[in-house]
């Protein structure tokens, strides 16, 4: 490579070109041989190559390159400044060719590192290649980044203002656009332009990329706090600390003796990459002062005076912010102070560091974060808790104090954008290049789904399978639930024409919902066997509850006997949840809605079997269960004098045996409900004598109070 | 200022209702545990989105026992990922704690005697343990999730 670029030395017009290249000689004799010298000089060489871009704009070169060492910039300073100067006076941008060349060159780089060529061991024939033509139009597709314009005089250049080196940001190969400022870049402090410009600023913060000014950006105007303490009778007895805030001063004083030594440096001179020795608190004092327009008038007696202009030169030591900070103090002391906070706050000389716009840039940030395409999928939570407010306070307000409203956060909506990656494909390639960027990271795991054959698994997998069976299931239900219960507020919002479709969707679901609580083989009767499967599982039953008030009153009734039938096994199953009581509220709804036989065969299905009442007694849930039946019973008598449940025995001799039980049944063993119906003393006093009655209302109120 | 507490209230309308941010608390007096366990007490200047905190007259107060010491700190700049928690201090309050407060030098000679006792009953504890074939990993080694 080396030789290549000498050999061409020979055929370069441009002086400037050649000087360029002994100055890539002498680079390569420190035997600096990385990727982004050698991209340069490729770039210089297919410039300069091909005759028809030699014309143009040759003497740009990415600013990243020239200052990437130290020793390069002894190299320019070796230059002739006319030269120099004439070259960034142009200034032009670099040319769309040049980018196009620029970033083909990096994926040539890509590529040949990828195939195992060393960065140095280009070889010839590779380099003649890159004159085709056809090349050219390949590039043509695929964008180029920008490279940083360098609007800077050599002796400016701040080795700390160095720009990051172009990033790509072509749509093609799928990467995010590039900013001019990343997103968390804060908010740029208003530049106060100021005449003294030193040619050393260094300035703590370079991480924004393109300067526009030939002045860096100041380090956030701040007061030395120190300084304000000095000149005012600041409430120093706040500090928790006061002693240790004198020798503080000294130092910043030091410090700012120093500052002001070294302000008076020759701007001419040549740009130290040096840092003075009061440079430990450089950061601090960060970048150029600005030009005051009034000096202050209480000022610490400071050291040598500058040789910056005149007016000035008491002021450049201090901290570019202090005018702000006396104004903002003078203020504060001018206005009232009624209460004690803000008077605190208006004497705390070291309030409101942090300026509105940079609070603004931190929400505008944190707003930033919660856009959403679909608020409701992704802050399901916030938007509904925010309605149920919403319906309370209009329940709570009258019409008439409409004033306040609680400020409800709008997050922005963005739309969807479907980003699908296509690999790029150069014309006239065979195959494609993958670039992997952030949106189309690159693929490093191939992970296979495999499933387990039927033969390897044992007994207790197969339990164990059993109930993620179970879970699975529940989980589909569930899934299918939420979007029945969703579809409301989605049919409201979908446009007319989808809506069609969308009650299509919502009658499937409700049918295949139905239809999961079912037999396999009848299609018509609710399984009991599926429905204890599912309540063995605690989410199952929180499923059953959730399901129930939105099935047919037939099929939730079914239910219903399922769940009284199955009782025991449901509460021995539910012993370690004990949550079975949250289908007390939505059972309660069906059983109110059930007709007199009905409500008998329920009663039935609770006692069903020999000793079943017992356990019902002894569950929470059981005996509210049973209240709730009998509340109801007593509800249709005392309505309806002639309803249908007196009209076979069954109701009373149903009632009889629950009383019978009642009664036989121990204290201890009998759970205390989750509510007492108050009608059902009445129901036991047309069924039993007085004795009984009383000691019923005993045991009953025992196990009420004993909740 | 005549317009200081509706300015304050309107910084509150200004930002995000209905999130939680820190822009209300700058210029308040905090106290943030930090995840070394470290507590530090101080004005709260600056913030940023990944909040990181700006602690201005900040002071390192240990505790042992029932009694603190304060370290003066100055400026302090928190990264975001190490605070466990953050709130405000009342100054208005009166402080009436049990606490008492003591000189640097007690406090710091209180940690180094606690830290010694602690060293001590968990070597003793490994040993024991040891004696019984079983192994507890310290926790440094372990991974912090």
């Amino acid at each position: 490579m080396l030789s290549l670029v000498e050999c061409h030395h020979v055929t370069t017009e441009p002086q400037v070109v050649c000087s360029q290249f002994s100055k890539t000689k002498c680079r390569y004799s420190e035997d600096r041989g990385g990727g982004g010298d050698l991209v340069e000089s490729l770039a210089r060489f297919i410039l300069d190559a091909d005759p028809a871009i030699a014309g143009v704009g040759t003497t740009e070169r990415p600013v990243p390159s020239l200052s990437s060492s130290g020793s390069s910039i002894s190299s320019l300073q070796g230059l002739e400044p006319s030269r120099v100067l004439s070259r960034h006076s142009s200034m032009p941008q670099p040319t769309h060719l040049q980018k196009f060349l620029y970033f083909f060159i990096i994926n040539l780089m890509i590529i040949s590192h990828s195939m195992g060529f060393g960065p140095v061991s280009m070889s010839p024939g590779l380099a003649t290649h890159m004159e085709d033509s056809p090349l050219m139009s390949i590039i043509k597709e695929v964008g180029l980044p920008k490279l940083p314009p360098h609007g800077r005089n050599d002796e400016e250049r701040d080795l700390s203002e160095r720009v990051p080196p172009p990033r790509s940001s072509s749509p093609v190969i799928g990467s995010p656009p590039v900013r001019a400022v990343p997103i968390g870049t804060p908010p740029k402090q208003p530049i106060s332009h100021s005449l003294n410009h030193q040619s050393h600023h260094p300035t703590a913060v370079h991480v924004r990329a393109p300067l526009q000014h030939r002045y860096p950006p100041p380090f956030p105007e701040r007061l030395s706090p120190n300084t304000l303490l000095n000149i005012a009778n600041s409430p120093l007895g706040r500090s928790p600390f006061p002693p240790g805030v004198g020798p503080v001063l000294s130092q910043i004083k030091r410090a700012q003796l120093l500052n002001s030594q070294v302000a008076g440096f020759p701007r001419g001179g040549p740009a130290p990459p040096m840092l003075p020795g009061g440079g430990g608190f450089r950061p601090f004092f960060g970048g150029p002062p600005p030009p005051h327009g009034h000096r202050m008038g209480p000022m610490p007696p400071h050291g040598p005076p500058n040789h910056t202009p005149p007016i000035r030169h008491n002021t450049t030591h201090l901290h570019p912010q202090h005018r702000r900070m006396l104004t903002q103090r003078m203020q504060s002391r001018g206005g009232d102070r009624g209460r004690t906070g803000g008077d605190r706050r208006s004497r705390d000389p070291y309030s409101n560091l942090m300026t509105q716009k940079e609070k603004e840039w931190v929400t505008k940030i944190q707003m930033m974060q919660l856009q959403s395409t679909d608020p409701y999928l992704d802050d399901y939570y916030y938007q509904n808790y925010y309605e149920k407010m919403e319906k309370r306070q209009e329940k709570e307000r009258d019409s008439s104090s409409r004033k306040e409203h609680t400020t409800k956060l709008i997050t922005p909506q963005v739309a969807k954008v479907e980003h699908t990656y296509r690999p790029v494909q150069f014309a006239g390639s065979l195959g494609k290049l993958t670039v992997s960027s952030v949106n189309n990271p690159r693929k490093m795991i191939d992970a296979v789904v495999t499933t387990r054959s039927d033969d390897e698994e044992k007994r207790e997998k197969q339990v164990w399978n059993k109930r993620r069976q179970i879970l699975y299931t529940v989980e589909k239900m569930y899934s299918l639930l939420l979007e029945v219960q969703d579809f409301e507020k989605r049919f409201v919002q979908t446009p007319e024409e989808d809506r069609e479709a969308l009650l299509e969707q919502h009658k499937q679901n409700t049918e295949q919902l139905c239809n999961s609580m079912r037999e396999k083989e009848w299609e018509d009767r609710v399984s009991d066997e599926q429905c204890v499967m599912i309540m063995s599982v605690r989410k199952g039953k929180r499923l059953v509850a959730r399901l129930l008030p939105l099935l047919p009153s037939a099929q939730a009734a079914a239910i219903v006997m399922a769940i009284a039938r199955n009782l025991p096994a449901l509460t021995k199953k539910d012993k370690q949840d004990q949550v079975l009581c949250w289908l007390v509220e939505p059972v309660s709804a069906v059983i109110q809605s059930l007709s007199s036989s009905a409500l008998t065969d329920l009663l039935q299905e609770l006692q069903g079997s020999e000793g079943q009442l017992a356990t019902v007694l002894q569950n929470k849930f059981g005996v509210t269960l049973l209240y709730l039946i009998l509340s109801e019973g007593e509800k249709m008598q005392s309505s309806d004098p002639n309803c249908q449940l007196m009209d076979d025995n069954r109701w009373t001799e149903l009632v009889f045996s629950v009383t019978r039980e009642l009664l036989s049944v121990s204290s201890s063993s009998l759970s205390a409900p989750l509510f007492t119906p108050a009608n059902l003393l009445s129901l036991f006093s047309r069924y039993v004598d007085r004795q009984r009655l009383e000691l019923l209302q005993n045991k009953l109120q025992i196990t009420a109070l004993s909740r | 200022m005549s317009t200081e507490l509706p300015a304050k209230e309107q910084h509150k309308m200004n930002y995000v209702p209905g999130t939680a941010s820190l822009i209300d608390d700058i210029d308040k007096k905090h106290l943030v545990l930090l995840r070394d366990g470290r507590t530090l007490i101080g004005y709260l200047r600056s913030i940023d989105q990944f909040a990181n905190l700006v602690f201005h007259q900040t002071v390192e107060r240990i505790h042992v026992g029932k009694k603190f010491g304060d370290i003066p700190r100055g400026i302090f700049i928190v990264r975001g990922e190490n605070v466990v928690l953050l709130g405000e201090i009342d100054v208005d309050k009166p402080c009436d704690t049990v606490l008492q407060q003591v000189s640097i030098e007690e406090i710091l000679e209180e940690q180094r005697l606690q830290q010694q006792a602690k060293q001590e009953t968990e070597k003793v504890k490994m040993q024991v343990l040891k004696d019984r074939g079983l192994s507890v990993p310290k926790a440094d080694n372990l991974d912090e999730y």
